[in-house]
């Protein structure tokens, strides 16, 4: 039973690093953007290229794929999601899966389509309350506990974080003040993709590193960001580790049925609750 | 009274039927038939978007629930084609009118991602779920009984057959949206709260163009079923749904014409253009992509602009 709930945490917590950064695209810019799985992608397989390659560790590694991430996520902002502010909502979806579509093809034009296994970087074991649980996991539940403090800091102490939370409630008055609130949303949007790669780097060792693993984990976090609310912070932290306990419990019993079960759960949110947009 | 000509209709189906004819002469007539059928499926799709403003992202969940509900009819029933196809309507119908309620609620985004969401659920029940009788990943083989005079195994007979259901759907979506209902959903297009204001009850009329969508779509996909005399998980891919929002955009979203050329255009790409593209996805990507920024209107509403400023100009 513990270590159902440390695997529900471990997912909660990188659903939870994927979808922050889709729900503020949202909340910023009113787009819902598919290149957040194409960066998450991208982010586990350069870690994939770069360990044989440069000889560095783990964390090394991670660094290198989340300062790769960041000029390619600012291309895509300034080229793609920047010409549809104020754009039927439609054509943003069209595109940024557009651009989905070719990250995946050049993922597979360079590394191929079979999947890559990752081995796990710690490898050792942590035992608590009789029950044996991978570090690794571990490690990641602390991480991700450590963004959403670190976010938490950066949205309630930092006056970029005040700009745009502000930003988020009332676009047109914090312009008035005379803050270009755009620059500030396309920080957030790289910030986001940043989180994404993470999230991609951190997931990858527990998984397989495929070209579709970006299409899965989008749809899930999409699911997570409409549970917790199009836009709200509070509500995505609360629906991404609820759905990661959602996804650990049932692929305890049924694996397969664990990601049907999140939109299951989605399903019944949306009955309940009509979201407005 | 050109301009009446127009409007019937009987000229547009006569150019379609001779198109299509004549394509079928060209190339193959199985292949055509696949290019009706995928006509009759961009059409399903264009009354949500082009009629409706609601961009579907997971319009294969009723494509495929149509296909594998004439199929499983097929292996585990009767082997009647018409019986399949009745049956694969009326499976479209039934998911679309359980899911309507909570897919029509939601607009924009969510609603592209609500689709696509219910549509990888349907992907994990045909794939996984169900595999005891939908045989997973393989997809069952059928054989359909042969009917005297209407034998439907019979290729050029099924063309014939696809044909004039491409041109009955036309013409039911031609009287469907000419009408006060179809001036009302491109209201609700526009602006909803306005035709709620007016007294309509939006959420009735979202239903049941909801489930006439998913029904056309569901048809399409258990005429295919017919046309390849197998159906696999590849009917219900998620993935795949991309193909029909490429098609309605590039033929021109909104119109009836507009929705053939795009299902016409698509397969015309994807089965003799592929050949030569060696990045499949990074094509279909850039494409969408220039169609996004530079191409809106699409072809029909690129053909119908220039006509307008000849007549006028």
């Amino acid at each position: 039973m513990i270590s159902t709930l440390i695997y529900g945490l471990t997912i909660g917590g990188i659903l939870y690093i994927i979808s922050i950064g889709l729900s503020l695209t949202f909340g910023s810019m009113r787009i819902v953007n598919f290149a957040h799985g194409m960066i998450y992608t991208t982010g586990a397989y350069i870690l994939v290229a770069v360990l044989p390659l440069l000889k560095c560790n783990f964390v090394e590694g991670v660094l290198i794929a989340i300062l790769v991430v960041i000029p390619l996520s600012f291309v895509i902002e300034k080229y793609i999601i920047r010409r549809l502010y104020g754009e039927s909502i439609d054509y943003a979806i069209i595109a940024t899966y557009a651009v989905l579509l070719i990250g995946v093809d050049l993922v597979k034009w360079i590394w191929g389509t079979s999947p890559i296994p990752l081995s796990d970087p710690v490898g050792r074991s942590v035992t608590c309350f009789s029950v044996t649980v991978p570090a690794y996991r571990i490690i990641i539940i602390v991480i991700s506990l450590m963004i959403c403090i670190g976010l938490w800091l950066f949205f309630k102490k930092t006056i970029v974080g005040k700009i745009v939370i502000a930003g988020l409630q009332d676009r047109e008055a914090v312009r008035s003040l005379g803050i270009n609130v755009d620059k500030y949303f396309s920080i957030v949007f790289v910030l986001g993709s940043c989180l994404a790669a993470l999230g991609g780097v951190l997931y990858a060792p527990i998984t397989t590193v495929h070209p579709y693993m970006g299409f899965h984990i989008l749809l899930i976090s999409f699911a997570v960001v409409i549970v917790g609310g199009l836009g709200n912070l509070k509500g995505t932290t609360i629906a991404a580790f609820v759905l990661g306990m959602v996804m650990a419990l049932t692929g305890r019993f049924w694996g397969p049925a664990a990601e049907a079960m999140v939109f299951a759960v989605m399903a019944v949110v949306l009955i309940f609750r009509p979201i407005e947009v | 009274m050109i301009k009446k000509i127009l409007n019937s209709g009987a000229l547009g189906t006569l150019v379609i039927a001779l198109g299509f004819v004549i394509l079928g002469l060209g190339t193959s007539i199985h292949r055509t038939t696949d290019f009706i059928i995928f006509c009759i499926f961009v059409i399903g799709f264009d009354l949500l978007y082009g009629h409706m403003g609601r961009l579907s992202f997971g319009h294969m969940l009723f494509y495929g629930s149509g296909a594998y509900a004439a199929g499983l009819l097929v292996r585990y029933g009767p082997p009647n084609p018409y019986l399949a196809i009745l049956i694969g309507i009326c499976a479209g119908a039934l998911v679309g009118g359980i899911l309507a309620p909570v897919i029509v609620r939601a607009t924009g985004a969510c609603f592209a991602l609500v689709n696509l969401a219910f549509n990888q659920v349907g992907y994990f029940l045909a794939l996984v779920a169900f595999a005891k009788f939908t045989a997973g990943e393989d997809g069952l083989s059928l054989t359909f009984s042969v009917i005297p005079f209407f034998n439907l195994t019979n290729p050029k007979v099924f063309f014939g057959f696809s044909l004039f259901c491409l041109v009955l759907t036309y013409y039911f979506m031609k009287i469907l949206t000419s009408s006060p209902y179809g001036i009302l959903l491109r209201t609700i297009k526009e602006n909803e709260t306005r035709a709620q204001f007016l007294g309509y009850n939006t959420f009735i009329y979202k239903w049941i163009t909801f489930i006439l969508s998913s029904s056309i779509s569901a048809f399409a996909g258990a005429l295919s079923t017919i046309n390849y005399s197998y159906v696999n998980p590849s009917f219900i891919d998620p993935t795949r749904n991309v193909e029909v929002i490429f098609a309605a955009l590039i033929g021109g979203t909104g119109s009836l014409y507009g929705a053939i050329l795009g299902g016409v255009s698509y397969m015309l790409i994807s089965n003799y253009l592929a050949r030569y593209i060696p990045r499949w996805e990074m094509f279909l990507g850039i494409a969408l992509l220039i169609l996004v920024f530079k191409f809106r209107e699409g072809i029909w509403g690129s053909i119908r602009g220039e006509w307008k400023s000849r007549v006028e100009g």
